[in-house]
């Protein structure tokens, strides 16, 4: 049971996007579609699992002083490897990210992870750990994205919703971007209170 | 040892082994990035260019080119033209004949505003083709501009005279090298 909540915090309690609030520059940037947004959830989630398992195999024999650039060498290796998968086999995605893909180096999420967490429990824990934070980062993603995309462009998927109005197209620029994070989070951290009041 | 041989060693270590693993990474991955770049490559210049049943690549002044030809005869050229647009470089490919008129032409990659700047190539429901491209055609490359054959999307002025101008640029520079 203990072992699920590792999991279980990444999706609401401690989400990344709406919680600790970590990673907001790509959050920003990419979710103008909703494909993007599954795309870098994707591809993030990826990063996380696969440098939280290496930093936490690693975390006795690396020395303290020299733990951020280990950390950051594994975290730019898996996202190297994420970036020529994505353009071997999804180019249409990978286009569209474009440097969104490779800055996943500089995600504050994804060594924030690995410092604060992998680095001081076991493998498999650190692997729930990651696909928590992956999985609530990538829900998130999804839902600024489907609200900027319906709003600002119509659609949904690249498929028309509705043509009865005229997309606002600040919502697909950043200020639309800013707008939906900042009102999004103010709701989860007034759900979050309420039921903590219960 | 000191703590200081130690440090360097495991980091040593550790990149030692992240090269290893990218150098493998990339190997695999390499034929099969090259494989999707030139299948779309090929895929564009026969949309462009429907008459010319093979491709002969070239390049001069800086220009990349193909020959289209159709059996032995030369039909027309596709330019390979790199704009500078609102959000990054885009790369266009033009196929024109030899006289310099578009006989068509695709983005292959640009990186301008979704639902402002993206509609240099977005395809209206029900039609082909995206519609600001459809207006190229049959214009003789060398005269177009913004205003003067080409009308510009609204709200994306920049993305559109960086289409033509590119186009324009392009086609003028190679013409003139051709004729040398």
């Amino acid at each position: 049971m203990k072992m699920m909540g590792e999991f279980v915090k990444g999706l609401w309690r401690e989400n990344p996007t709406f919680r600790i609030v970590l990673g907001l520059c790509p959050t920003l940037a990419v979710s103008t579609s909703v494909s993007n947004g599954i795309g870098m959830g994707v591809a993030a989630t990826f990063v996380l699992v696969g440098s939280n398992i290496f930093v936490s195999l690693i975390r006795g024999i690396v020395p303290e002083k020299v733990r951020i650039p280990c950390f950051i060498v594994i975290i730019a290796t898996f996202v190297t490897i994420v970036d020529l998968l994505m353009k071997a086999y999804a180019p249409a995605l990978s286009r569209s990210l474009g440097m969104f893909v490779p800055l996943i180096v500089v995600n504050c999420m994804v060594l924030g992870r690995a410092e604060a967490f992998a680095s001081k429990a076991p493998p498999f824990k650190s692997i729930l750990d990651a696909l928590g934070m992956g999985i609530g980062f990538t829900w998130a993603l999804i839902l600024i994205s489907a609200i900027r995309e319906s709003l600002g462009n119509g659609t949904i998927l690249g498929i028309t919703i509705s043509r009865s109005f005229e997309p606002p197209l600040f919502m697909i620029l950043a200020p639309g971007a800013l707008l939906t994070i900042g009102i999004l989070i103010a709701l989860i951290n007034y759900l979050t209170m309420k039921w903590k009041a219960k | 040892m000191n703590q200081m041989t130690k440090f360097g060693l495991m980091l040593g270590i550790i990149c030692l082994a992240a090269t290893l693993v990218l150098a493998f990474t990339y190997e695999v991955t390499r034929p099969i990035i090259a494989a999707a770049l030139y299948r779309e490559e090929q895929e564009a210049l026969k949309a462009i260019m429907p008459e010319a049943d093979s491709f002969k690549p070239g390049a001069v002044g800086g220009i990349e080119y193909f020959e289209a030809m159709n059996g032995p005869a030369l039909v027309g050229y596709c330019l390979k033209v790199t704009g500078s647009g609102y959000g990054g470089y885009m790369h266009i490919i033009v196929g024109i004949d030899t006289g310099g008129v578009i006989k068509g032409l695709r983005i292959l990659q640009h990186m301008e505003t979704p639902g402002l700047g993206s509609k240099i190539n977005e395809i209206r429901l029900g039609e082909s083709e995206p519609y600001f491209l459809k207006q190229f055609i049959g214009k003789n490359a060398r005269t177009i501009s913004v205003g003067n054959g080409i009308d510009a999307i609204t709200g994306a002025t920049i993305s559109s005279k960086a289409v033509t101008d590119a186009i324009n640029k392009t086609v003028t520079e190679f013409m003139e090298k051709m004729r040398q």
